[in-house]
């Protein structure tokens, strides 16, 4: 009898690494290029050079997390790959690294920005809420694509072995 | 050609004469202690609870399966 065919380890590797890499994203555009906030800078502002040094430890700490995040998710990848009861279909693969950012910017806009203010997303400005809103929503769109994309990726059942890899 | 040597020369000698690069070596230890505060644990777990909450959802929807076919067989004992 044939074994049916799985399709979430592709999504877990996928959600998995697309949260580890728009954590990453998030780190490099808006803390380090843009410099909108830091991991505490709502807890401590990085007004003197001892603050900013400090944020940057914090923001070190959370880069170290979601590097942890994006190599658990290749190695799960990896296991997908070699099994022969896995859809390989990289619509499945995208919509789940799309789910995985969307969910990291859901979990860590409603935990970090609204819950506990360790941040916000634009700290240099009175009115803090809307920047938070905006976060919010783009990582509910990207949830919403990624969850289209899984679904379309439902018609793709062949396994990988079958490309002959 | 000399004067170009000889102010090549005096110029490097005035670089590498100059005051060491150096990061902040004064408020390094105000920032160890910022950085080390009676927060230290509690920051940390706050930092990282977003990451284990999706590390967990990762996690579970690759065991998804395998929780499911547990879950909905009939137990030995039954």
């Amino acid at each position: 009898m044939t074994e049916p065919l799985h399709r979430t380890p592709l999504i877990a590797a996928g959600l998995l690494m697309g949260a580890g890499l728009g954590g990453f994203l998030d780190g490099i555009v808006l803390h380090q290029i843009l410099q909108w906030h830091n991991m505490l800078s709502n807890q401590l502002p990085p007004n003197t050079l001892v603050a900013a040094k400090v944020n940057m430890y914090w923001d070190g700490v959370f880069h170290a997390a979601v590097w942890v995040l994006t190599a658990i998710g290749l190695r799960v990848l990896w296991a997908a790959s070699r099994r022969p009861d896995v859809a390989w279909s990289g619509r499945t693969l995208v919509g789940g690294l799309l789910l995985g950012w969307g969910l990291f910017n859901v979990v860590e806009g409603l935990i970090d920005h609204t819950l506990l203010g360790l941040h916000h997303v634009y700290e240099y400005t009175e009115d803090k809420l809307p920047w938070d809103m905006a976060f919010l929503a783009f990582g509910a769109l990207l949830l919403l694509a990624g969850w289209g994309l899984i679904r379309a990726g439902r018609r793709d059942v062949t396994p990988r072995t079958a490309y002959g890899a | 050609m000399m004067k170009l040597v000889v102010a090549t020369w005096l110029t490097s000698l005035l670089l590498l004469t100059g005051p060491d690069a150096w990061a902040c070596r004064v408020c390094r230890p105000r920032v160890q202690a910022g950085i080390h505060t009676a927060d230290y644990t509690a920051n940390l777990l706050l930092l990282l609870l977003p990451v284990a909450v999706v590390l967990l959802v990762g996690v579970g929807v690759f065991f998804a399966p395998a929780l499911k076919a547990r879950l909905t067989s009939p137990s030995a004992h039954d």
